[in-house]
């Protein structure tokens, strides 16, 4: 392998044009330059909110988790359907994805930086090009990405603030669940993407999707993360409240189902931030648990049922070892069957756990994973039926759990005996969580792809309408 | 410090007693990258060693001298754009300006500047602009050629235009189309016609209706460009699928599909059941087969393989001869088998090979997705389709008609001589009889008819020709013998009789002798040659009128073949048979009055 010699156009048919791929989602937004195997830059969407001297300011990125600061309350531009609802907001959030990380500051003029001898009485003549170079991707093409449902509206206004806000001299929208199927390698396929707010499943044929076939509800990563909160409001030896680290000053060690011991900070009233806030920081430790604990009963009949050898399910589950979890604040327990009851409505929604104070009402069947994959089949012609079954995309971060794919395999195949399925999840966590960007890294830095970018001429021509006729 | 030095210093005598010299040990130096274990190994006398020098490397030594080439972002416009959009791409520099950017590097960067500014077209062509390419689509109608050619009940104008329109877009992806199609009538504005407004309900099109209606514009629109007649071959088949497509059964046969998709475990599970139960079937006709073409070769029967198509050329004949050949070898054992042994015909019989491919097809159609949803009548259905398709092999094996036997040359032998032979030597025996003098009567036969002993053109045809003649001619020959041996009856019998009379007439002589002086000069010549000149003379006389009337009425005996065979191909020896006739009217001649 020599480095001196460039990788021949026809081995791989890329072509980088320094394009920046920007993947927003409900929970993160994720950006960073076409060609490249992850993203360089992965932010919350969530942004923090505070005034300090009357002023306010607002967080984004990382930092919103770090500091409780007074009155700091935690937004999220985007709605619980994955449409963007504070279009002001969810520029800066998406702009500070790619200026922090991406393009960064522009170095400003040699003549005036400081670093450099100006002769006197010499001063800069040529002016022509600060304008442009004051926005933030004046030199870079953007390929965003968007959910399959997302409407006419969002899309122009999407197109209008990447050209005129960010000056992009070439912009191309690309729906997430194309993005995916790419990432699988692959033009035609079923994604299932599991995401925080939603769930999808979306039909792709030739790299495009099949409209009529796209599904989503919204039993997603945030409602399982309310089914953990109802499940720890009627735990056994008595209910759990998390309490986040940020709360939490010292702890000592305590025996499993034994009170917690644990020093707790408090802020005075005007001091506090705002409830999102811990919210927030629950939801992270939610989704440690989530991550450690919490598994898919892998089938291939429902937890509620009877297994295939006549034992029931439950039993089955309760047999097999718990798994323990300690919470910030030092309390700790084994969870057993309840580890398989939060995500169970997944695929049966009468076995969700109930709680009237959720945020998310009770889940009907016509949301659960299956009874999507069976409407999103019923909904594209049926020649290409197989061919969707054999090509299912399992992405999104929610997916990752404990035994997800194996409990999908299981209903496909109950549902359809005949027809081969075959479930492509990719092993590796990143290319799980970052599969839309991934192919929209792959889409971007393709040879072929720089003749389907809109350009800001086209643009300027046809208006923001152009994204309607341009990425179907 | 030295021990001289020492010694000098506190005034010790110069030299003391000399120390006992100490047995020199000789210390070969150990090489260095060698172990200190393996060296004491090698003893005094080591062979010698090259061991690498250990020591840094230093710098690479490039192979060649040649400058590093940078890489430049060069800005490149897309030639599959129709706007010119100018994005930049990493390149290597090319050769010749590498030099030039070296030399004034801070020209350079102005240079770049004025790049970005107004970017040089780049020579070649963008090397992805190549792949733009796009599915062909029907031609577009004009709105004279919609109303003439191209109106439907079903379809307005309007919408037929958003179809083409979808179609082109999206490059004849049906299934998108049909995802896609959303078509909104205009609410008509003129209100000229009052029932129009009634028109615009949205109505759903499915997939085959779309189809079915490009389909017919594109093949109108293609047969409008070019008539049937004038179409090239591609075209032509184009505008034959398209007139042809099938709305209805199109629908009928996505329905069967959508209930195949549909199916249940159990469903599954008796197909699966069903079609284990097929390929026991077929592997079991298959281990028959085997085991009868096994019995075959045990047997020395040759396997008849594959159907007539192999034997249309010359090679094939070939083969096919030398296997007739073997057949004929084996014939004597095989006739012990009875008439149920094969007949190693190319196109008779059920032949083993041609079987196999077809019970294979019969399984891999099986595994297919069956289109019928009811699970029961699949067993029949299975079997019937076996079945026919056992029937469609053999079938396949064709039978020549007897036109194409003949334009093949495929020849049926009944046996066929053991041993090499020349086919030439059928000719040849056939102009040699037993005898020599019938060889030679023949030869003089032939010469009359002037066909030469040794044919010129000994074609297949010509030699059986040749061989009906010599068999005329034979007989011909034999009858000859026979009327000549019944003449020589006739004659002593005439004689005899003659004798008799005499008698008589000497008898009767006292009575009338004039008319026997009469008689006697007529018989004068008939004492002296008594019977070449009767046989010549008289006889021919007495008979030739009667000869003429029987040989104009061809009676059973061997002259009518004679007559036939000699009237055959060849018109010179029809000339001829007059002469020939002749002495065969004779004999028959004589036999009637026999």
């Amino acid at each position: 392998m020599n480095p001196s010699v460039p990788p021949s156009a026809a081995e791989y048919g890329g072509d980088e044009v320094s394009a920046i791929v920007l993947d927003p989602g409900f929970s993160t937004t994720r950006a960073g330059f076409a060609g490249e195997d992850t993203p360089k830059s992965l932010i919350p969407s969530y942004y923090g909110k505070y005034s300090f001297e009357g002023q306010e300011k607002l967080i984004f990125g990382d930092d919103v988790f770090v500091t409780p600061r007074p009155g700091l309350s935690i937004h999220n531009p985007i709605g619980r359907d994955g449409i963007v609802e504070d279009w002001d907001m969810a520029e800066k959030v998406w702009e500070h994805s790619f200026t922090s990380r991406l393009t960064g500051a522009k170095p400003g003029n040699p003549l005036q930086n400081g670093l450099n001898d100006v002769a006197d009485g010499e001063f800069p003549t040529e002016m022509e090009g600060v304008e442009a170079e004051e926005k933030p991707l004046a030199d870079s093409p953007l390929l965003m990405s968007e959910s399959s449902w997302n409407p006419t509206k969002a899309r122009e206004k999407t197109i209008e603030i990447a050209m005129e806000k960010w000056g992009t001299p070439a912009f191309y929208l690309a729906r997430n669940g194309v993005l995916a199927a790419f990432a699988a390698g692959k033009a035609s396929a079923l994604v299932v993407d599991i995401g925080a707010s939603n769930i999808s499943v979306t039909p792709v044929h030739d790299g495009m999707i099949l409209k009529r076939g796209v599904q989503h509800s919204p039993l997603g990563g945030d409602y399982i993360s309310s089914q953990i909160r109802a499940l720890f409001k009627s735990n056994a030896p008595q209910p759990i409240t998390i309490i986040p680290h940020y709360l939490i000053s010292s702890k000592a060690a305590v025996e499993a189902g034994q009170p917690p011991q644990a020093k707790y900070k408090t802020f005075p009233p005007d001091r506090a931030p705002d409830s999102s806030y811990r919210s927030l920081l629950e939801e992270r430790t939610l989704s440690e648990f989530k991550e450690c604990v919490v598994q898919v009963w892998p089938g291939p009949t429902k937890l509620s049922a009877t297994g295939p050898n006549g034992v029931v399910n439950e039993d089955m589950a309760r047999s097999s070892p718990g798994r323990p979890f300690e919470f910030p604040d030092g309390y700790n327990q084994v969870f057993g069957v309840d580890r398989y009851r939060v995500v169970e409505s997944l695929f049966d929604a009468k076995a969700a756990v109930p709680d009237p104070d959720s945020l998310f009402p009770a889940p009907t069947q016509a949301q659960t994973v299956p009874e999507l994959i069976k409407a999103a089949l019923g909904g594209v012609d049926v020649d290409i039926r197989p061919h969707l079954l054999a090509n299912v995309v399992v992405t999104g971060a929610s997916s990752l759990l404990h035994g997800f794919t194996d409990r999908l395999n299981q209903e496909l195949m109950q549902s359809y005996p005949g027809p081969r399925v075959r479930i492509s999840a990719p092993g590796h966590i990143s290319e799980r969580k970052f599969s839309s960007w991934i192919g929209g890294s792959i889409l971007a830095s393709l040879g072929t792809f720089h003749q389907m970018w809109i350009s800001k001429k086209e643009f300027d021509e046809h208006g923001p309408n152009i994204v309607e006729k341009r990425c179907k | 410090m030295a021990a001289a030095d020492v010694r000098d210093m506190l005034d010790l005598p110069a030299e003391g007693q000399p120390r006992p010299h100490k047995k020199q040990k000789v210390v070969e130096k150990r090489p260095e990258g060698i172990t200190r274990e393996l060296f004491a190994l090698l003893g005094e006398r080591a062979p010698p060693i090259t061991i690498n020098e250990n020591r840094y490397k230093g710098r690479p030594k490039w192979t060649t001298k040649a400058r590093v080439r940078p890489w430049q972002m060069t800005p490149f416009t897309n030639g599959a754009r129709s706007d010119d959009l100018v994005l930049r791409h990493w390149q290597r520099q090319p050769e010749s300006t590498t030099a030039l950017a070296i030399e004034d590097a801070e020209a350079e960067k102005d240079q770049t500047k004025q790049e970005q500014v107004a970017p040089i077209p780049t020579e070649q062509e963008y090397s992805f602009a190549k792949y733009n390419v796009k599915a062909r689509v029907a031609n577009r109608y004009t709105a004279d050629e919609y109303n003439r050619y191209l109106k439907s009940d079903e379809w307005t104008p309007e919408e037929t235009d958003y179809l083409m329109g979808l179609v082109e877009e999206y490059g004849l992806r049906w299934v998108v189309i049909a995802d896609r199609y959303d078509f909104e009538p205009q609410p008509v504005e003129n209100t000229e016609t009052p029932s129009t407004a009634l028109v615009p309900s949205k109505r759903y099109r499915t997939m085959e209706q779309m189809k079915a209606r490009y389909y017919f514009v594109a093949a109108s629109m293609l047969a409008l460009e070019h008539p049937p007649s004038d179409m090239s071959d591609t075209e032509f088949d184009l505008h034959e699928k398209m007139m042809k497509f099938d709305a209805e059964r199109e629908r009928h046969r996505k329905e069967l599909a959508g209930l195949q998709i549909n199916r249940t475990a159990d469903e599954v599970r008796e197909e699966t059941i069903l079609l284990e139960e097929l390929k026991r079937i077929t592997a079991n006709e298959q281990e028959f087969v085997s085991e009868r073409r096994e019995l075959y070769s045990r047997l020395d029967v040759p396997i008849s393989v594959g159907n007539a198509t192999n034997y249309h050329n010359s090679q094939g004949l070939s083969h096919l001869l030398q296997t007739l050949l073997q057949a004929d070898k084996s014939k004597k054992r095989r006739s012990l088998l009875g008439p149920e042994g094969i007949i190693p015909t190319p196109g008779g019989g059920q032949t083993p090979i041609p079987n196999a491919p077809g019970s294979a097809r019969d399984s891999s159609r099986a595994d297919t997705p069956n289109a019928s949803a009811t699970q029961p009548p699949t067993t029949k259905k299975a079997a019937a389709a076996a079945a026919a398709n056992k029937e469609a092999a053999q079938q396949a094996i064709r039978t020549l008609t007897p036109a194409e036997e003949a334009r093949y040359g495929v020849q049926h032998h009944d046996r066929l001589a053991p041993g090499v032979q020349f086919r030439s030597d059928r000719a040849q025996k056939l102009t040699q009889a037993k005898s020599h003098v019938q060889t030679q009567k023949l030869a003089s036969a032939l010469a009359e008819l002037e066909i030469p002993l040794r044919l010129v053109m000994p074609t297949e045809r010509v030699v059986k020709d040749f061989e009906k003649l010599i068999y005329s001619v034979n007989l011909l020959l034999d009858a000859r013998k026979v009327a000549e041996k019944v003449e020589g009856e006739i004659r002593v019998l005439e004689s005899a009789r003659e004798d008799r009379e005499r008698k008589v007439n000497e008898g009767r002589e006292k009575d009338k002798p004039e008319v026997k002086s009469e008689q006697q000069d007529d018989d004068a010549p008939i004492p002296s040659a008594p019977v070449s000149s009767d046989a010549s003379g008289a006889p021919q006389a007495k008979y030739a009128g009667v000869g003429q009337t029987i040989s104009a009425t061809p009676s059973n005996g061997p002259s009518a073949g004679f007559d036939l065979s000699v009237g055959g191909p060849e018109g010179v020896s029809h000339k001829r048979s007059a002469s020939v006739l002749s002495n065969g009217t004779d004999k028959s001649s004589k036999r009637q009055r026999k």
